[in-house]
Order: structure tokens, then C-alpha cells, then sequence
């Protein structure tokens, strides 16, 4: 064997390199391994002349919104303006990011670009995180471009600047999340449009479907109960008898009435109450309703005096899951039971003291009502079970991206090569 | 070409023996085993679907091989599946490169996928551009470049890390003649540099004059001594052909030569040039006016053909 003698008969224009030994077969992802399979996925999509084009014109349409905003803006705060932002850079980030890291690995393999890369030193960690950072980075890059309309309306929200940060964060980390889920789907089907529609498929399951998943589980949770007032029978009264008990509703002298022209009846009803409180916690899963849990509590009453806009958007969700997660507030044995007859009839009595009766009854009434509205609007924002499902669904998809980026391959992807 | 057990096994940079693998019920590769060694080409032939590609993966160290051994660079891709990647530069049969990117920053950023730090990966990346003759191309986006272009840059991407090993998968497809010389030349210099070096193709008389073995394979199995046989048996044959063939018959039976008789001349089996010279000045003293003499044309071409015969 002449191997020794001929190993460093390197032509003159060869450049001698020297890349590290390796063992084994780690998968785990490195910074450095990371940066470059980011670097090398932005640097590959980046859009055309064209598309540079295309960004710029959207680019002015929203500076143009920022400047009609500038001039039109209203005199008192309004949290309105600024939540519709946000609501607009998650919607932008849900449709491009995971469009773009649904197409990324198994357009990669279509394209015989996926191979040559799992067989350099990038380990598939490294190349599953570098393509969902990639990919990620885009949906940054619209909530850069609308960052002068997210600052000028935040300036006029009330909202205060952590607060601001911490939901922009959350819109990010799901916007991550359904990155990775677009990127699993890529590493599951052989084929792009199939991997493209499903992960829009399971953004739409956690955006809408939990919703209704939440509105049919609520139909297993009510409660039947039924009711009986006591009403005066209109059909049996003589024509004298109606006139006078009209004539009593119009003056509200109760006095000249008969009890012995009036027959009673009873009439029984069914009511059903939701106990919205047992399955609210689907409501908490769905990722938008994550994210305006994280949004600060405005206050229905003293919202003027905390320096906060009147309660908008994110408020009323907020108030609106608080009422699921608190059940409904009428007990069952705490229902009143209407007598028209005995009403009639006792208060034709007692009707002086009916006036402040009512009132205080009203008032009280309004109390409780406030109460309510109080509880509701400040109950403890609970973001945490959101936060877990879509922690679960990063790690989880990851997960899978890993898994099917692993070589060497035990079994491969129906339909599909692996260069 | 077959793995004999007194081998020694760090010579080989390519080891394979008995290794089999299916795609579900499809058997893609039975049986394979060869050697490869540092400094050889050895070339994998075979019809289209035999299993060579399959073959190269489970060398690449991209698929599992279902049973059997491999030893690349004396690693073993179960156990040490990064080392034998790492020790490989592979060609793929699917040209895939990514068209945004110029020739040059495709192979610093393979470079640096491969940990070479990024100047060097850029020098590296120049020389084997100005290697694979595509200098001109080196800030031109990989769009523009035609298929055989793109071919020379897949060989220079797979090469970006100084490989002991070299896996071409079909190179020479797309490319015109004068590339495919200069593929030839470029595989001899990667041997002449040390590394082992298998390359499968259809081109099989380009094949020829670049390889030193050639492993054959049909239904997932390689064909070991027997097809070896036929190779050697072929690159004996010499064609003759002279402006009266019956003179020349005549005078190779008189001089008690086994020959196959053509309709221009014959064919005959001669080991050696100093044979072959010694051969032509006896025939053109015997009075035979040859006017043609040489090598019958590429031994593998004739094996697989005599191969594809058999199976019918």
C-alpha cells in the first residue's frame, strides 16, 4: 500500500482544511450549528427584486395608516387602536411563519438540498432549530415593519411598557410555536401542499376549533330546572274584571279590585344553567385567548383614575372568559318566584311602602350587578394553562423535527428519497 | 474484490460485507460487499434499480442498513454514524443546489457546516471552483448555471472538507464530452491524493480508463469473482483487423493462436503491451497487412453486456 506516501500529493491550488474529528452521533443543536442553518435559510428565501418591491409598497400603506392614525387621533386615550396592532402582527406572523417552515424540510429533500447538509458536521438539532428560527425571524421582521403604528398607538393606549412587552412576547412565542408545528408537519408529509394545509389546519383547530370544542362540552354541563309562577287567567275573566284590573295597572290602585273575580294559575317553565366554569379551561388553551389573557386588567370603574383607556378589546375578552371560569351566577334555589296574584292582592295592602321598597330593591339589585361586573372584569388573568399547551406544542413538534432529521434514516417517509 | 478475512482492515477505506436493506416488502439491496482502497477507484455498475444508490446511502451513513457490516474509514456508521459522514465527501445523484445563493457562498457556508472557519472555507471554496473549472461562476447565483455546471459544483461541494472517501453517484450524467474527460482526469488526481474513490455510472467507457476495480451489481446483490473474471478475461482482448482477414486467420491458426474470427479480421485475448508489441511485429512479419490493432473497447461495457445476457 502506498497510501502514506500519496495522502498529501495536495495540488498546488488546494487550500488544506482542517475540520474537527468527530464521534458518535450527536443530534443535540449548537449555537454555532444553529446561527449558520439560520443564516443559510434566510440567506436562501430571501425574497427577489420583486419581492423587495412587493414589501416596500406594503411598508408605505402602513406608514400611510400611521400618519392618517397621527391625524385623526382622538383626545382621550383608547387601548382600541393599539390591541388591533397586535392583533395584526399575529395574524401576519401566524399565516407567513408557518407557511414558510411548512415547506421548509420536505422542500429541502425535494429539492436534494436536505441531504448534503445532514451529512456535514450541522446535527439534526442544529438544523431543526436553525429552520424554525429562520422562519420565525420573518414574522419578526413584520412586527418590525409595523413597529411605528405599534409604538404611536400604544403611546395613546394606557397601556404601560412592560405590559406592552410581555404580550408582545406571548404573541411571539406563539407565533414560535406554530412555527415549529409547520415544521413538524414539513418533517411528517412527503409533499408540500399537504404539510402547508395541515399546519393551517391545526392553527385553525387552536384559534377557532377550541372555541367551538367549548361551546358544544358546555351543552354537557347544564342544568335543567324548572319554575312555577302563578299568574292571573286572562281568559276566564269577564270583560268587567279586565277593565278593572287594566284600570288598576294604569293607576296602580290595587284596592278596587275583587280577589273572587280573579282565578289563578300556575304555569311551570324549564330553564337550563351552563356551568361554563367546568369547561372554561378550553376556552384558556385557544392561543389568542393566551394572549389577551396576558394583556393588563382594566378596571370598569376606576379605569380614569389608573391612568388606563376605557376597556377595550382585550378588556372584554377578558371579561367575557372571567364570566365562563366564574359559571353563571343565578343558584338554582335562589330563583324568586312570581305571583301575580299574591302581589296584586297583598300589595293592595301594603302599596305605601312599595315605592322605597323597590327602590332599595333596584338599588341592590345594581349592587349586586356592579359586584359582579367588578369580579368578572378583575378576576386573576390566567394565561398559564395557554402557556402550557403551547409550550407543550413547541416542545412536542421539535420534538418530531429532530426525530425525522436524525441519519442515519431507519425507515423513510412513504414516497419519498432521502437525496 | 470480495472481503477475505486476512484483510487488513484498516487499508480499506470502504469495507462492506453482507449488507442488505428493504423498503418495506421491496428488497432494494440483498447482498453487497466490496472493498475499496486508499488511492483506488473502484467503479459500481449496474442497470438502473439495482440497488446502487440504496448502497451508497447505507455508506454515506444517511440510512440504516437492515444487516450486515460496513467499515468506512474504519468507523462504523451504527456506532459512529457523524465519524463516517464526516469522513466522506458524497455525491448525490439528485442535483440539488440552492439557486439563490452564489457558487462561491454555497461552498464557504458547506465549508462552514463543516466547522472550517469561514475564510478558510471561502479560499477553499475558490480553489476547488478554479478546480472544477467554474472560477467565472463564483459570484453568479447557482440559478444560471446548466445542469453540467451544476454537476462540477456538486463534486466541488462534496469535496470542501478534504474527504478520505469519495462517493460519486452517477457524476458523469449531464455532462458533455470534454467535462467528462476532465471528470476522469479529476477522479484519478482524488486517488493520486489518496482518497478511495466509488463512482457509479452508466458511462461505462468513460468508466474504463478511471477505474482500477469495478464491483457489478444486479438485484440488490454484487457480483463478486465471477464478474471480476469477466473484466480481467476482457481487458485482454485485442481487435485486429487487416485488409484480407482470411490472410490473417490463416496465419493465426498457423501460429496456433486462440482467436474469434470477425468479418474484418479477429479477436484475440493478449496479457500485457510488451505481449501485444511482440504480438503486432510477429503479424507483420508473417507478411499480414494490418491496418487496425488495439484494445477491443471498454471491458466493462463488454462484462455488463455479457452479464445483461446472461439474466435473459
Amino acid at each position: 500500500m502506498s497510501t502514506e506516501t500519496t495522502e498529501h500529493h495536495l495540488p498546488a491550488s488546494d487550500v488544506a482544511v482542517n475540520p474537527p474529528p468527530r464521534t458518535g452521533n450527536p443530534w443535540l443543536p449548537t449555537p454555532h450549528g444553529v446561527s449558520l442553518m439560520a443564516r443559510i435559510e434566510l440567506r436562501r428565501r430571501r425574497p427577489s427584486t420583486k419581492g423587495y418591491i412587493l414589501y416596500g409598497i406594503l411598508f408605505a400603506i402602513v406608514i400611510a395608516i400611521c400618519l392618517s392614525a397621527a391625524i385623526f387621533t382622538p383626545a382621550q386615550l383608547s387601548s382600541t387602536n393599539f390591541e388591533i396592532v397586535l392583533v395584526m402582527v399575529l395574524g401576519v406572523g401566524m399565516l407567513i411563519a408557518p407557511s414558510l417552515s411548512a415547506t421548509s424540510i420536505n422542500g429541502d429533500s425535494g429539492e436534494g438540498v436536505l441531504a448534503p447538509l445532514q451529512m456535514s458536521h450541522l446535527t439534526a438539532g442544529d438544523i431543526a432549530i436553525g429552520k424554525l428560527l429562520a422562519s420565525w425571524t420573518v414574522s419578526v421582521f413584520a412586527l418590525v415593519a409595523l413597529s411605528p403604528f405599534l409604538v404611536y398607538t400604544f403611546l395613546n393606549s394606557g397601556w404601560r411598557v412592560g405590559e406592552m412587552l410581555m404580550t408582545i412576547g406571548a404573541i411571539l412565542f406563539v407565533v414560535l410555536t406554530f412555527t415549529a408545528v409547520g415544521l413538524a408537519w414539513s418533517a411528517i408529509a412527503a409533499r408540500a401542499v399537504a404539510s402547508v394545509a395541515l399546519a393551517h389546519l391545526t392553527t385553525g383547530f387552536f384559534v377557532i376549533g377550541t372555541l367551538i370544542v367549548f361551546g358544544v362540552s358546555t351543552l354537557l354541563f347544564t342544568e335543567e330546572a324548572t319554575q312555577r309562577d302563578r299568574y292571573i287567567d286572562w281568559e276566564q275573566l269577564t270583560p268587567e274584571a279586565e277593565e278593572a284590573l287594566n284600570e288598576a295597572y294604569m293607576t296602580g290602585d290595587y284596592s278596587a279590585l275583587d280577589p273572587a273575580d280573579y282565578q289563578c294559575v300556575d304555569s311551570e317553565w324549564a330553564y337550563t344553567i351552563t356551568h361554563t366554569e367546568h369547561v372554561a379551561w378550553i376556552l384558556l388553551t385557544n392561543p389568542a385567548v393566551m394572549i389577551t389573557e396576558t394583556a393588563p386588567i382594566v378596571d370598569p370603574e376606576t379605569w380614569e383614575e389608573d391612568g388606563r383607556a376605557a376597556p377595550g378589546l382585550f378588556a372584554t375578552i377578558h371579561q367575557l372568559v372571567s364570566q365562563a371560569r366564574l359559571g353563571p351566577v343565578e343558584q338554582l334555589d335562589d330563583h324568586i318566584v312570581y305571583d301575580e296574584c299574591a302581589q296584586l292582592f297583598q300589595q293592595a295592602e301594603a302599596s305605601d311602602m312599595s315605592d322605597e321598597e323597590l327602590e332599595e330593591n333596584w338599588a341592590e339589585e345594581e349592587a349586586r350587578h356592579m359586584e359582579r361586573q367588578q369580579e368578572v372584569a378583575n378576576l386573576d388573568r390566567a394565561p398559564w394553562i395557554g402557556l402550557g399547551v403551547t409550550g407543550a406544542l413547541l416542545v412536542g413538534s421539535m420534538w418530531i423535527v429532530v426525530n425525522r432529521l436524525r441519519v442515519p434514516y431507519k425507515k423513510l417517509r412513504s414516497g419519498t428519497r432521502v437525496a | 474484490m470480495t472481503v477475505t478475512q486476512e484483510a487488513p482492515v484498516l487499508t480499506d477505506a470502504i469495507a462492506v460485507e453482507g449488507v442488505a436493506r428493504s423498503f418495506g416488502s421491496v428488497r432494494a439491496v440483498d447482498s453487497a460487499s466490496l472493498t475499496v482502497r486508499h488511492g483506488h477507484v473502484t467503479a459500481l455498475i449496474g442497470p438502473n434499480g439495482c440497488g446502487k444508490t440504496t448502497l451508497m446511502l447505507m455508506l454515506s451513513g444517511l440510512l440504516r442498513p437492515d444487516s450486515g457490516e460496513i467499515r468506512i474509514a474504519g468507523h462504523d456508521p451504527r456506532t459512529d454514524s457523524a465519524a463516517v459522514r464526516a469522513a466522506i465527501g458524497w455525491m448525490p445523484d439528485q442535483l440539488g443546489s440552492w439557486d439563490n445563493l452564489t457558487c462561491l457562498q454555497t461552498l464557504t457556508l458547506m465549508g462552514e457546516a463543516y466547522r472550517i472557519p469561514r475564510a478558510t472555507a471561502r479560499e477553499r471554496g475558490l480553489s476547488l471552483l478554479r478546480r472544477v473549472h467554474l472560477e467565472e461562476f463564483a459570484e453568479r447565483p447557482a440559478r444560471v448555471l446548466s445542469r453540467g455546471q451544476k454537476q462540477r459544483l456538486s463534486l466541488a461541494r462534496a469535496l470542501v472538507h478534504d474527504p478520505a472517501v469519495l462517493l460519486l453517484d452517477e457524476p458523469a450524467n449531464g455532462l458533455d464530452p470534454r467535462s467528462r474527460v476532465e471528470l476522469r482526469d479529476l477522479v484519478r488526481e482524488f486517488a493520486a491524493e489518496g482518497r478511495a474513490v466509488l463512482v457509479s455510472s452508466h458511462v461505462l467507457a468513460e468508466l474504463d480508463e478511471m477505474v482500477d476495480d469495478a464491483v457489478f451489481m444486479s438485484k440488490g446483490r454484487t457480483l463478486g469473482d465471477d464478474a471480476a473474471a469477466m473484466v480481467a478475461d476482457a481487458r485482454l482482448k485485442y481487435r485486429i483487423d487487416a485488409l484480407d482477414p482470411e490472410a490473417l486467420q490463416a496465419a493465426l491458426t498457423s501460429g496456433q493462436v486462440d482467436f474469434e474470427p470477425t468479418a474484418t479480421g479477429a479477436v484475440t485475448r493478449i496479457d500485457g503491451e510488451a505481449n501485444a508489441a511482440q504480438a503486432l511485429a510477429w503479424l507483420v512479419g508473417q507478411g499480414v497487412q494490418v491496418h487496425r490493432f488495439g484494445p477491443v473497447g471498454s471491458a466493462l461495457e463488454q462484462t455488463y453486456m455479457a452479464m445483461n445476457e446472461e439474466r435473459r
